[in-house]
Protein backbone atom coordinates (compact mmCIF):
# COMPACT_ATOMS: atom_id res chain seq x y z
CA UNK A 1 0.00 0.00 0.00
CA UNK A 2 1.23 3.85 -1.10
CA UNK A 3 1.53 5.37 2.06
CA UNK A 4 2.91 8.84 0.67
CA UNK A 5 0.59 10.04 -1.81
CA UNK A 6 1.27 13.18 -3.96
CA UNK A 7 -1.51 15.88 -3.89
CA UNK A 8 -3.93 16.19 -6.79
CA UNK A 9 -5.59 19.63 -6.41
CA UNK A 10 -8.97 19.40 -5.93
CA UNK A 11 -11.27 21.28 -8.63
CA UNK A 12 -11.73 24.54 -6.27
CA UNK A 13 -8.15 25.55 -6.44
CA UNK A 14 -7.99 24.67 -9.94
CA UNK A 15 -7.13 27.49 -12.64
CA UNK A 16 -5.32 29.69 -10.40
CA UNK A 17 -1.97 30.56 -9.66
CA UNK A 18 -0.21 27.54 -7.61
CA UNK A 19 2.88 27.69 -5.19
CA UNK A 20 4.44 24.90 -4.62
CA UNK A 21 8.33 25.93 -3.33
CA UNK A 22 9.15 26.46 0.55
CA UNK A 23 10.47 29.47 0.34
CA UNK A 24 7.48 31.30 -1.93
CA UNK A 25 5.12 30.03 0.46
CA UNK A 26 6.27 31.31 3.00
CA UNK A 27 7.07 34.67 1.58
CA UNK A 28 2.94 34.41 0.29
CA UNK A 29 2.17 33.29 4.26
CA UNK A 30 3.94 36.15 6.16
CA UNK A 31 3.30 39.07 3.50
CA UNK A 32 0.58 41.46 4.95
CA UNK A 33 -0.59 42.20 1.30
CA UNK A 34 -2.91 39.37 1.07
CA UNK A 35 -5.85 37.90 2.63
CA UNK A 36 -7.37 34.92 3.45
CA UNK A 37 -9.12 33.13 0.45
CA UNK A 38 -9.65 29.26 1.91
CA UNK A 39 -12.87 28.50 2.93
CA UNK A 40 -15.46 30.74 0.82
CA UNK A 41 -18.03 27.21 0.29
CA UNK A 42 -17.57 26.68 3.85
CA UNK A 43 -18.91 30.47 5.24
CA UNK A 44 -21.57 29.26 6.98
CA UNK A 45 -20.00 27.16 9.02
CA UNK A 46 -16.24 29.15 9.33
CA UNK A 47 -17.01 32.43 8.36
CA UNK A 48 -15.77 35.11 10.47
CA UNK A 49 -14.56 33.10 12.79
CA UNK A 50 -10.62 33.01 13.69
CA UNK A 51 -9.22 31.55 10.57
CA UNK A 52 -11.14 33.01 7.87
CA UNK A 53 -10.21 37.14 9.50
CA UNK A 54 -7.36 38.84 8.93
CA UNK A 55 -4.35 41.74 10.46
CA UNK A 56 -6.25 43.71 12.83
CA UNK A 57 -9.33 42.26 13.52
CA UNK A 58 -7.54 38.69 13.54
CA UNK A 59 -5.30 40.07 16.02
CA UNK A 60 -7.90 41.28 18.63
CA UNK A 61 -9.89 37.87 18.43
CA UNK A 62 -6.46 36.08 18.52
CA UNK A 63 -6.03 38.30 21.66
CA UNK A 64 -8.94 37.21 23.29
CA UNK A 65 -8.50 33.83 22.84
CA UNK A 66 -4.92 33.45 23.43
CA UNK A 67 -5.58 32.44 27.13
CA UNK A 68 -7.13 29.66 26.36
CA UNK A 69 -3.52 28.51 25.31
CA UNK A 70 -1.46 30.00 27.81
CA UNK A 71 1.73 27.41 28.99
CA UNK A 72 -0.28 26.57 32.69
CA UNK A 73 -3.54 25.64 30.51
CA UNK A 74 -1.75 23.61 28.34
CA UNK A 75 -0.39 21.52 31.15
CA UNK A 76 -3.65 21.53 32.18
CA UNK A 77 -5.38 20.03 29.28
CA UNK A 78 -2.85 17.71 29.44
CA UNK A 79 -2.36 16.20 33.00
CA UNK A 80 -6.04 16.98 33.70
CA UNK A 81 -7.75 16.06 30.58
CA UNK A 82 -6.00 14.33 27.99
CA UNK A 83 -4.27 11.61 29.74
CA UNK A 84 -7.02 10.44 31.83
CA UNK A 85 -9.39 10.86 28.74
CA UNK A 86 -6.80 8.68 26.87
CA UNK A 87 -6.57 6.32 29.72
CA UNK A 88 -10.37 6.29 29.81
CA UNK A 89 -10.83 5.62 25.96
CA UNK A 90 -8.66 2.36 26.06
CA UNK A 91 -10.29 1.18 29.19
CA UNK A 92 -13.84 0.96 27.43
CA UNK A 93 -11.89 -0.74 24.81
CA UNK A 94 -11.36 -3.99 27.27
CA UNK A 95 -15.10 -4.60 26.84
CA UNK A 96 -14.46 -6.01 23.47
CA UNK A 97 -11.54 -8.09 23.84
CA UNK A 98 -12.10 -11.52 22.56
CA UNK A 99 -10.83 -15.18 24.01
CA UNK A 100 -6.98 -14.17 23.12
CA UNK A 101 -7.55 -10.81 24.92
CA UNK A 102 -7.04 -8.83 21.65
CA UNK A 103 -9.36 -5.89 20.92
CA UNK A 104 -9.85 -4.86 17.74
CA UNK A 105 -11.14 -1.67 16.69
CA UNK A 106 -10.83 1.47 13.79
CA UNK A 107 -8.16 3.69 15.35
CA UNK A 108 -9.74 6.44 13.56
CA UNK A 109 -13.23 6.62 15.58
CA UNK A 110 -10.90 5.47 18.92
CA UNK A 111 -8.49 8.96 18.79
CA UNK A 112 -11.56 10.79 17.82
CA UNK A 113 -13.44 9.52 20.99
CA UNK A 114 -10.12 10.31 23.18
CA UNK A 115 -9.86 13.56 21.30
CA UNK A 116 -14.22 14.58 21.66
CA UNK A 117 -14.01 15.63 25.44
CA UNK A 118 -10.79 17.74 25.38
CA UNK A 119 -12.47 19.71 22.39
CA UNK A 120 -15.04 20.27 24.66
CA UNK A 121 -13.20 21.72 27.34
CA UNK A 122 -11.16 24.00 25.46
CA UNK A 123 -14.24 24.85 23.65
CA UNK A 124 -17.03 25.10 26.10
CA UNK A 125 -19.34 22.52 25.55
CA UNK A 126 -20.99 20.03 28.34
CA UNK A 127 -22.35 16.99 28.76
CA UNK A 128 -20.13 15.08 26.90
CA UNK A 129 -19.69 12.40 29.57
CA UNK A 130 -20.96 9.03 29.18
CA UNK A 131 -19.54 6.85 26.58
CA UNK A 132 -22.69 7.35 24.70
CA UNK A 133 -22.88 10.62 24.61
CA UNK A 134 -19.16 11.10 24.04
CA UNK A 135 -20.09 9.25 21.05
CA UNK A 136 -22.87 11.78 19.69
CA UNK A 137 -21.08 14.45 20.33
CA UNK A 138 -17.46 13.06 18.25
CA UNK A 139 -20.69 12.13 15.55
CA UNK A 140 -21.29 15.23 15.59
CA UNK A 141 -17.78 16.76 15.38
CA UNK A 142 -17.13 13.95 12.47
CA UNK A 143 -20.20 15.79 10.50
CA UNK A 144 -19.19 19.53 11.38
CA UNK A 145 -16.04 19.08 9.99
CA UNK A 146 -17.14 17.48 6.51
CA UNK A 147 -19.30 20.74 6.28
CA UNK A 148 -16.19 22.92 7.29
CA UNK A 149 -14.03 21.66 4.86
CA UNK A 150 -17.06 20.79 2.12
CA UNK A 151 -14.52 22.47 -0.56
CA UNK A 152 -12.31 18.86 -0.28
CA UNK A 153 -15.33 16.88 -0.45
CA UNK A 154 -15.73 14.19 -3.24
CA UNK A 155 -19.66 14.43 -2.76
CA UNK A 156 -22.20 17.77 -4.21
CA UNK A 157 -20.75 20.04 -2.21
CA UNK A 158 -24.15 22.12 -2.22
CA UNK A 159 -26.05 18.71 -1.05
CA UNK A 160 -22.98 18.57 1.47
CA UNK A 161 -24.14 21.77 2.87
CA UNK A 162 -27.61 21.25 3.00
CA UNK A 163 -27.53 17.86 5.06
CA UNK A 164 -24.47 19.06 7.61
CA UNK A 165 -26.75 22.11 8.27
CA UNK A 166 -29.43 20.00 9.38
CA UNK A 167 -27.28 17.90 11.47
CA UNK A 168 -26.02 21.19 13.33
CA UNK A 169 -29.38 21.96 14.06
CA UNK A 170 -29.38 18.20 16.27
CA UNK A 171 -25.73 19.59 17.79
CA UNK A 172 -26.88 23.25 18.66
CA UNK A 173 -29.99 21.45 20.31
CA UNK A 174 -28.45 18.27 22.18
CA UNK A 175 -24.90 20.43 22.96
CA UNK A 176 -23.98 23.60 22.17
CA UNK A 177 -27.25 25.61 22.72
CA UNK A 178 -27.41 24.01 26.80
CA UNK A 179 -23.86 25.22 26.90
CA UNK A 180 -24.56 28.63 25.95
CA UNK A 181 -27.29 28.85 28.58
CA UNK A 182 -25.36 27.59 31.37
CA UNK A 183 -22.25 30.12 30.36
CA UNK A 184 -24.62 33.26 29.74
CA UNK A 185 -26.19 32.57 33.62
CA UNK A 186 -22.69 32.20 35.07
CA UNK A 187 -21.94 35.56 33.78
CA UNK A 188 -24.84 37.10 34.56
CA UNK A 189 -24.11 35.59 37.88
CA UNK A 190 -20.93 37.19 37.57
CA UNK A 191 -21.69 40.55 36.52
CA UNK A 192 -24.07 40.83 39.35
CA UNK A 193 -20.86 40.21 41.61
CA UNK A 194 -22.61 36.78 42.88
CA UNK A 195 -19.49 34.59 41.02
CA UNK A 196 -15.68 35.89 40.98
CA UNK A 197 -13.88 35.74 37.46
CA UNK A 198 -11.99 33.28 38.40
CA UNK A 199 -15.09 30.71 39.17
CA UNK A 200 -15.71 30.84 35.37
CA UNK A 201 -15.45 28.18 32.83
CA UNK A 202 -12.24 29.28 30.66
CA UNK A 203 -13.23 28.20 27.62
CA UNK A 204 -14.00 29.77 23.72
CA UNK A 205 -17.65 30.24 24.43
CA UNK A 206 -17.39 32.22 27.59
CA UNK A 207 -14.58 34.44 26.47
CA UNK A 208 -16.48 35.12 23.70
CA UNK A 209 -19.86 35.68 25.77
CA UNK A 210 -17.98 37.56 28.45
CA UNK A 211 -16.23 40.45 25.70
CA UNK A 212 -19.12 40.50 23.78
CA UNK A 213 -18.27 42.87 20.65
CA UNK A 214 -21.25 44.23 19.34
CA UNK A 215 -19.95 44.15 15.55
CA UNK A 216 -20.51 40.14 16.08
CA UNK A 217 -23.75 38.21 14.84
CA UNK A 218 -25.40 35.85 16.67
CA UNK A 219 -24.28 32.76 15.23
CA UNK A 220 -20.69 33.76 15.49
CA UNK A 221 -19.84 31.63 18.91
CA UNK A 222 -21.35 28.56 17.19
CA UNK A 223 -19.34 29.19 14.07
CA UNK A 224 -15.94 29.49 16.10
CA UNK A 225 -17.22 27.17 18.03
CA UNK A 226 -17.09 24.72 15.25
CA UNK A 227 -13.43 25.69 13.96
CA UNK A 228 -12.44 24.75 17.75
CA UNK A 229 -14.32 21.45 17.72
CA UNK A 230 -13.13 20.61 14.35
CA UNK A 231 -9.45 21.66 14.09
CA UNK A 232 -8.56 20.58 17.56
CA UNK A 233 -9.55 16.98 16.57
CA UNK A 234 -9.10 17.22 12.82
CA UNK A 235 -5.16 17.38 13.30
CA UNK A 236 -4.52 14.40 15.51
CA UNK A 237 -6.64 12.40 14.21
CA UNK A 238 -5.53 12.82 10.20
CA UNK A 239 -2.02 11.98 11.89
CA UNK A 240 -2.10 9.31 14.16
CA UNK A 241 -2.80 7.01 11.50
CA UNK A 242 -0.56 7.75 9.46
CA UNK A 243 1.91 8.21 12.32
CA UNK A 244 1.07 4.15 13.24
CA UNK A 245 2.01 3.29 9.17
CA UNK A 246 5.10 4.92 9.32
CA UNK A 247 6.26 3.91 12.15
CA UNK A 248 5.43 0.26 11.56
CA UNK A 249 7.18 0.00 8.46
CA UNK A 250 10.39 2.25 10.05
CA UNK A 251 10.16 -0.26 12.66
CA UNK A 252 10.35 -3.06 10.06
CA UNK A 253 13.65 -1.52 8.33
CA UNK A 254 15.27 -0.68 11.64
CA UNK A 255 14.27 -3.34 14.18
CA UNK A 256 17.17 -1.06 16.90
CA UNK A 257 14.77 1.40 16.82
CA UNK A 258 11.83 -0.74 18.16
CA UNK A 259 12.57 -0.12 21.48
CA UNK A 260 12.21 3.95 20.98
CA UNK A 261 8.14 3.52 20.91
CA UNK A 262 8.09 4.38 24.13
CA UNK A 263 10.64 7.14 23.74
CA UNK A 264 8.68 10.75 23.88
CA UNK A 265 11.33 12.57 22.12
CA UNK A 266 11.75 9.91 19.08
CA UNK A 267 8.38 9.72 19.40
CA UNK A 268 7.84 13.50 18.87
CA UNK A 269 10.34 13.77 16.20
CA UNK A 270 8.41 11.23 14.24
CA UNK A 271 5.32 12.61 14.83
CA UNK A 272 6.44 16.00 13.36
CA UNK A 273 8.07 13.94 10.18
CA UNK A 274 4.65 12.48 10.09
CA UNK A 275 2.68 15.67 9.91
CA UNK A 276 4.97 17.56 7.64
CA UNK A 277 3.87 14.93 4.73
CA UNK A 278 0.65 14.22 5.84
CA UNK A 279 -0.72 17.99 6.17
CA UNK A 280 -4.43 18.38 7.67
CA UNK A 281 -4.83 20.95 5.39
CA UNK A 282 -2.78 20.49 2.47
CA UNK A 283 -3.74 23.73 0.81
CA UNK A 284 -4.57 27.19 1.78
CA UNK A 285 -5.88 29.83 -0.53
CA UNK A 286 -4.51 33.75 -0.71
CA UNK A 287 -6.32 36.83 -1.93
CA UNK A 288 -3.77 39.89 -3.03
CA UNK A 289 -4.78 42.94 -1.39
CA UNK A 290 -2.88 45.00 -4.07
CA UNK A 291 -0.38 44.32 -7.03
CA UNK A 292 2.05 41.87 -5.99
CA UNK A 293 5.94 40.79 -6.85
CA UNK A 294 7.05 38.56 -5.15
CA UNK A 295 11.02 37.72 -4.74
CA UNK A 296 11.22 35.57 -8.22
CA UNK A 297 9.34 38.59 -9.84
CA UNK A 298 5.89 36.69 -10.41
CA UNK A 299 3.20 38.85 -10.68
CA UNK A 300 -0.14 38.88 -8.91
CA UNK A 301 -2.54 41.13 -9.71
CA UNK A 302 -4.85 42.85 -7.47
CA UNK A 303 -8.12 40.73 -6.00
CA UNK A 304 -5.98 37.56 -7.79
CA UNK A 305 -6.56 34.71 -5.75
CA UNK A 306 -3.42 32.24 -5.31
CA UNK A 307 -3.26 28.75 -3.79
CA UNK A 308 -0.28 27.64 -1.17
CA UNK A 309 0.12 24.15 -1.97
CA UNK A 310 1.51 23.10 1.40
CA UNK A 311 2.50 19.44 0.71
CA UNK A 312 4.76 19.69 -2.12
CA UNK A 313 6.22 22.94 -0.46
CA UNK A 314 6.48 20.57 2.84
CA UNK A 315 8.38 17.68 0.19
CA UNK A 316 10.58 20.54 -1.06
CA UNK A 317 14.34 19.29 -1.45
CA UNK A 318 16.52 22.37 -1.17
CA UNK A 319 15.03 22.65 2.04
CA UNK A 320 13.95 19.39 3.95
CA UNK A 321 16.77 17.17 2.06
CA UNK A 322 17.38 14.94 -0.91
CA UNK A 323 14.91 12.39 0.36
CA UNK A 324 11.66 14.82 1.97
CA UNK A 325 9.68 12.47 0.17
CA UNK A 326 10.23 9.93 2.62
CA UNK A 327 9.59 9.44 6.40
CA UNK A 328 12.52 9.91 8.91
CA UNK A 329 12.18 10.44 12.54
CA UNK A 330 15.83 11.66 12.51
CA UNK A 331 15.53 14.53 10.10
CA UNK A 332 17.30 17.24 10.65
CA UNK A 333 15.98 20.69 9.47
CA UNK A 334 18.05 23.86 11.64
CA UNK A 335 16.16 26.96 9.68
CA UNK A 336 12.24 25.98 9.40
CA UNK A 337 9.88 24.46 11.84
CA UNK A 338 10.19 20.60 11.69
CA UNK A 339 6.61 20.28 10.75
CA UNK A 340 7.12 22.94 8.02
CA UNK A 341 3.38 24.60 6.96
CA UNK A 342 1.50 21.71 8.94
CA UNK A 343 -0.61 24.42 10.73
CA UNK A 344 0.15 27.60 8.29
CA UNK A 345 2.02 30.42 8.07
CA UNK A 346 2.06 33.70 9.04
CA UNK A 347 -0.55 35.43 11.65
CA UNK A 348 -2.55 32.44 10.81
CA UNK A 349 -0.61 29.91 11.94
CA UNK A 350 -2.92 27.35 13.75
CA UNK A 351 -3.71 28.93 17.26
CA UNK A 352 -4.04 24.88 18.88
CA UNK A 353 -0.89 23.81 17.13
CA UNK A 354 0.34 23.65 20.73
CA UNK A 355 -2.42 21.11 21.67
CA UNK A 356 -1.12 18.77 18.82
CA UNK A 357 2.91 19.51 19.20
CA UNK A 358 3.17 20.22 22.31
CA UNK A 359 4.70 23.49 24.00
CA UNK A 360 9.13 23.54 24.26
CA UNK A 361 10.28 24.91 27.40
CA UNK A 362 9.36 28.41 28.13
CA UNK A 363 11.80 29.08 30.60
CA UNK A 364 15.25 27.17 32.00
CA UNK A 365 12.68 25.64 34.73
CA UNK A 366 9.68 24.65 32.96
CA UNK A 367 9.81 21.10 31.04
CA UNK A 368 6.95 21.86 28.29
CA UNK A 369 4.07 19.44 27.25
CA UNK A 370 4.13 16.89 24.74
CA UNK A 371 0.71 17.36 23.31
CA UNK A 372 -1.98 15.15 22.17
CA UNK A 373 0.30 13.23 19.33
CA UNK A 374 3.10 12.21 21.27
CA UNK A 375 0.51 10.75 24.07
CA UNK A 376 -1.60 9.10 22.37
CA UNK A 377 1.33 7.61 19.98
CA UNK A 378 2.93 6.33 23.76
CA UNK A 379 -0.71 4.87 24.83
CA UNK A 380 -1.05 2.63 22.00
CA UNK A 381 2.03 1.56 22.00
CA UNK A 382 1.69 0.39 25.86
CA UNK A 383 -1.76 -1.02 24.93
CA UNK A 384 0.27 -3.25 22.08
CA UNK A 385 -1.01 -2.03 18.78
CA UNK A 386 -0.34 -3.65 15.69
CA UNK A 387 -2.09 -2.60 12.59
CA UNK A 388 -4.76 -5.62 11.66
CA UNK A 389 -2.96 -7.78 9.04
CA UNK A 390 -5.76 -9.29 7.69
CA UNK A 391 -8.12 -5.73 7.37
CA UNK A 392 -5.69 -3.38 6.10
CA UNK A 393 -6.05 0.47 6.59
CA UNK A 394 -7.87 2.30 3.29
CA UNK A 395 -8.16 6.29 2.29
CA UNK A 396 -11.11 7.82 2.33
CA UNK A 397 -13.22 8.14 -0.37
CA UNK A 398 -15.31 10.92 0.67
CA UNK A 399 -12.66 13.91 0.33
CA UNK A 400 -9.52 14.77 -1.70
CA UNK A 401 -7.63 14.93 1.83
CA UNK A 402 -4.78 12.80 2.58
CA UNK A 403 -7.01 11.21 5.27
CA UNK A 404 -7.46 7.42 6.28
CA UNK A 405 -11.56 6.11 6.04
CA UNK A 406 -10.55 2.99 8.04
CA UNK A 407 -8.10 2.33 10.39
CA UNK A 408 -8.27 -1.46 11.65
CA UNK A 409 -6.19 -2.17 14.73
CA UNK A 410 -5.51 -4.56 16.99
CA UNK A 411 -4.70 -3.62 20.58
CA UNK A 412 -2.57 -6.92 22.41
CA UNK A 413 -1.88 -5.59 25.63
CA UNK A 414 -4.68 -3.81 27.54
CA UNK B 1 7.99 38.05 42.69
CA UNK B 2 9.46 41.15 43.20
CA UNK B 3 12.98 40.96 42.20
CA UNK B 4 11.62 38.11 39.17
CA UNK B 5 14.21 39.28 36.30
CA UNK B 6 13.26 37.69 33.31
CA UNK B 7 15.54 36.58 30.12
CA UNK B 8 13.58 37.50 27.45
CA UNK B 9 14.29 35.91 24.06
CA UNK B 10 12.83 35.69 20.94
CA UNK B 11 13.92 32.14 18.49
CA UNK B 12 14.89 33.51 15.03
CA UNK B 13 14.28 30.66 13.30
CA UNK B 14 11.26 30.77 13.76
CA UNK B 15 10.02 34.34 14.41
CA UNK B 16 7.86 34.98 11.35
CA UNK B 17 7.73 39.09 12.45
CA UNK B 18 3.66 39.25 12.48
CA UNK B 19 4.54 42.25 14.40
CA UNK B 20 2.00 40.64 17.57
CA UNK B 21 5.03 41.20 20.48
CA UNK B 22 5.79 44.73 19.37
CA UNK B 23 1.60 45.95 19.48
CA UNK B 24 1.72 44.10 23.23
CA UNK B 25 4.56 45.71 24.12
CA UNK B 26 6.77 48.34 22.70
CA UNK B 27 8.99 48.66 25.38
CA UNK B 28 10.40 45.56 25.05
CA UNK B 29 9.92 44.39 21.37
CA UNK B 30 10.46 46.16 18.15
CA UNK B 31 10.37 44.63 14.56
CA UNK B 32 13.61 44.58 13.19
CA UNK B 33 12.28 44.53 9.35
CA UNK B 34 9.16 42.55 7.94
CA UNK B 35 10.62 39.65 8.58
CA UNK B 36 11.99 39.60 12.19
CA UNK B 37 11.03 41.15 15.37
CA UNK B 38 13.97 41.81 18.40
CA UNK B 39 13.90 42.15 21.86
CA UNK B 40 14.65 45.65 23.36
CA UNK B 41 15.10 44.60 26.77
CA UNK B 42 16.99 41.21 27.68
CA UNK B 43 16.29 41.31 31.55
CA UNK B 44 12.77 42.87 31.77
CA UNK B 45 11.59 43.38 35.78
CA UNK B 46 8.58 41.48 36.93
CA UNK B 47 6.60 44.48 36.24
CA UNK B 48 6.84 43.47 32.48
CA UNK B 49 5.44 39.73 33.55
CA UNK B 50 1.82 40.01 32.27
CA UNK B 51 2.83 41.58 28.50
CA UNK B 52 5.68 38.95 28.64
CA UNK B 53 3.46 36.21 29.52
CA UNK B 54 0.92 37.88 26.68
CA UNK B 55 2.94 38.44 24.05
CA UNK B 56 4.77 34.56 24.59
CA UNK B 57 1.44 33.09 24.04
CA UNK B 58 -0.21 35.33 21.27
CA UNK B 59 2.84 34.82 19.04
CA UNK B 60 1.77 32.60 16.16
CA UNK B 61 5.18 30.76 16.43
CA UNK B 62 5.30 30.79 19.87
CA UNK B 63 9.07 32.09 19.21
CA UNK B 64 8.97 33.70 22.57
CA UNK B 65 10.83 32.41 25.76
CA UNK B 66 11.10 33.96 29.03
Amino acid sequence: METIRDLIPPPHIQGIKHFIDYALVDEILRSKDFRQGSHQESQPFFGDSLLTIDHDVHFERRRLQAPLFRKEALEYYEHEELLPLIDKALEECKGNRDETGTVRTDLCALVRTMLARISAVTTGIDGVDTPERTDAFRTYIEQLGTGATVEWSTEDHSEVISRILKIREGFVQEFYGPSVERRKKLIEQFRNGDLGEDELPRDLLTLMYLHWNEEWDEELPLREATLYLVASSQTTTHAVPHLMIHLHEWFQEHPEDYEKRFDRDFLKQAGHEDIRLHLPSPALLRIALKDVTLSNGTEIKKDERVACLFTPANRDKTVFGDNARSFNPYRETPNVKPWGFAFGGGEHTCIGRTLVTGLSARTDNDEGTDGTLVNIAAALYKAGIEIDPLDLPSYTELSHHDAYGRFPILLTNL
Amino acid sequence: MANKVFNLRINREICQGTGYCVRISPELFELEDSTQAKVLVAEPPAEFEEEILEASTLCPTRAITY
